[in-house]
């Protein structure tokens, strides 16, 4: 082998070993539109919304406007994006939510009093579109809700008006309000625990399923500032988004994708030179 | 809507309605003693969130009333009665809220003074302008108006809640909250013209007037089918209780034939069904103590609180009165005079 083409050698196994580290996340920036939802091995760093496991993880910026629901002052609304970040374990969703809002209300406490909320809609069927405004009664959507009162809840819906809570909310919150903006995390299993039925001894097929392997999911989310008496349909909306569930790959597999790449260069080099000597020795 | 006819009459109900529970209150013997206030506060708004709530209620008029300058607020419907026009909030101030009393003072201070608010406790609460009324010495009135939930036929709290959590219930037009349904969004709150929807913070949901359901249904104390507490507690027992369908009961009479039982803000078009016999004064007096032709409640004030229609209940009373006066007889004056059994008609649909 002469010397410049080992240097070619050398090159090429370069391009496919940082192809193969640069090139998945990149490629999946472009076919997963929406809100990505990483792969991570453990939930450190993501429980709290001002975890660090969070300064890593893609953020994307939603837009929203008034729902235009059925209600008085339905347009009358504030807040005109929202920051989404997801990631999951292997048992967990972990979605954090943030916005701006310069009034922090966490009171319901008085007849006027109004806090703020922030909620995510999912199809209950993943495989679904179900109408945005809240679903259908043959297309219902899971809403995962947090009121700064406080509460969160899990909720089942289809169509206005009929949002009703599950039995037991398998759902977890943590929330931050630092300079003007309110984060809040949601968690939830993967997997819905048949047990929380929405009834007793009924079956919870209503009850949202995040899909493991790279799969979309639709989503779409909703905020209320309470001190504007957002409240019910008058609050801003997100259209329908796709989150883009992951199953990876984790970093391991990554390392093994280059040492392939690297070994199959080099072996069709190699491969390539044994027959150029074999033919010139002939 | 559905009606209920006979050679005379038509009665409207709200559409999916059977029967219609109404009340009429005589405001010429109210005394204002609030015994109703009470029976309903012990009967079902003592704790868990409902201190501030009254159901029922006994303001001053002329007065600001409970809420404070509820006729302000807004709701009900517009002048066609088909779009509901929003209404407002009312402030918490409003309600009245619980005074400061100078107990760190006494029991930890070692003050001697006695017990009393402190100087900044309220500035405001139900019934502060108690008997002021209006009108210049010696020409002054006033007079009670007892307020309950109307029940009211086109309620407009019902169909401001996006969720019907507000509903009529079909045997007896009583306009309930499903308490599973509701989510605390309060539009009822503002929808409802008179305010008389009360949001329960501790609970996180509406809650109002419920007719005393229990009690109608015989599940009442002894067992026995009973009026509302705020009408069978009422010293003067001002109250009648019935069905507006009901064509041989006293109600009937007195809104649909007689017509001097009448609604209270009939523009605010939400159809109420607890009626009001409007209330009389002495006439106006001069300087010296004589009396005047002069009636003392502006007849202006009356329709302002009751509608064009109180001119009519106000001559057809006054007429027969001066025919009993005179010596004859009168139905309309012997049925404002009742006695107590007379007074309660709510076992007359139950089934045989």
């Amino acid at each position: 082998m002469k010397r410049n083409e080992l240097l070619l050698a050398v090159a090429l196994a370069a391009v496919v070993a940082g192809g193969t580290v640069l090139l998945p996340p990149v490629v999946g920036a472009q076919t997963e539109p929406g809100v990505p939802v990483e792969f991570v091995e453990t939930s450190d760093g993501f429980d709290s919304p001002t975890g660090g496991g969070w300064d890593d993880v893609q953020t994307s910026t939603l837009p929203l406007s008034s729902a235009g629901a059925d209600v008085p002052s339905a347009n009358d609304v504030t807040v005109e994006e929202l920051q989404v970040a997801s990631v999951r374990t292997d048992e967990r969703i972990y979605v954090r939510t943030s916005w701006a809002d310069p009034t922090r209300d966490t009171s319901d406490s008085t007849v006027r009093e109004f806090d703020d909320n922030v909620a995510i809609q999912l199809p209950s069927d993943s495989d679904e579109q179900p109408p945005i405004a809240m679903g259908s009664s043959d297309n219902p959507v899971n809403v995962w809700y947090w009121s700064g009162s406080g509460n969160s809840e899990e909720l089942l819906a289809g169509g206005p008006g009929s949002t009703t809570p599950f039995e037991e909310s398998q759902l977890r919150t943590e929330q931050e309000y630092a300079d003007g903006r309110w984060f809040v995390v949601f968690s939830r299993p993967l997997d819905p625990d048949s047990s929380f039925a929405l009834l007793p001894g009924s079956d919870d097929s209503s009850r949202t399923t995040i899909p493991r392997d790279d799969a979309d999911l639709d989503v779409a989310v909703a905020v209320w500032n309470g001190s504007n008496m957002e409240v019910a349909g008058q609050k801003s909306a997100s259209q329908w988004h796709r989150l883009a569930v992951s199953s990876g790959p984790p970093a391991y597999e990554r390392f093994l994708w280059v040492i392939a790449g690297v070994a199959i260069v080099l072996t069709t080099i190699v491969t390539i030179e044994g027959v150029r000597r074999t033919r010139g020795d002939e | 809507m559905s009606s209920h006819t006979d050679s005379s009459q038509t009665v409207d109900l709200a559409e999916g309605v059977n029967h219609q529970v109404a009340m009429v209150m005589d405001l010429n013997k109210c005394i204002g003693c609030q015994t109703c206030t009470i029976a309903c506060k012990t009967n079902w708004t003592d704790s868990g969130g409902r201190e501030y709530m009254y159901w029922n209620n006994v303001e001053t008029k002329p007065g600001a009333g409970y809420p404070r300058d509820w006729e302000e607020l807004g709701g009900g419907w517009d002048d066609e009665g088909e779009e509901r026009t929003p209404g407002e909030l009312p402030e918490q101030e409003d309600y009245g809220a619980p005074w400061d009393f100078n107990h760190e003072q006494i029991m930890y201070e070692g003050s001697d003074e006695p017990l009393r608010p402190m100087d900044d406790a309220a500035d405001w609460a139900p019934n502060w302008d108690e008997d002021e009324g209006a009108g210049e010495y010696p020409n002054s009135y006033y007079f009670y108006l007892p307020r309950i939930c109307n029940h009211c036929t086109h309620p407009s709290c019902v169909e401001a809640c996006p969720r019907s959590a507000l509903y009529k219930r079909e045997e007896d037009g009583i306009v309930l909250v499903d308490q599973d349904r509701c989510r605390g969004y309060r539009y009822c709150v503002e929808g409802c013209p008179y305010k008389k929807v009360y949001y329960n913070a501790m609970k996180k949901k509406s809650e109002k007037c419920i007719f005393c359901y229990p009690r109608i249904e015989g599940e009442g104390p002894e067992g026995e089918v009973r009026g509302p507490a705020c009408a069978e507690d009422c010293p003067p027992q001002l109250r009648m209780v019935g069905y507006l369908d009901d064509e041989q009961g006293p109600i009937h009479k007195l809104v649909n034939e007689y017509e001097v039982a009448v609604r209270l803000h009939p523009e605010f078009r939400t159809e109420p069904n607890v009626y009001y016999i409007p209330p009389f004064a002495p006439p106006k007096h001069t300087q010296d103590g004589e009396s005047t032709d002069e009636e003392r409640i502006p007849r202006e004030y009356l329709e302002e609180l009751f509608g064009p229609k109180v001119n009519d209940a106000l001559d057809t009373i006054n007429r027969e009165r001066q025919r009993v006066r005179n010596g004859g007889e009168s139905e309309l004056m012997e049925l404002l005079n009742s006695d107590r059994s007379e007074k309660y008609r709510l076992e007359v649909f139950d089934e045989a």
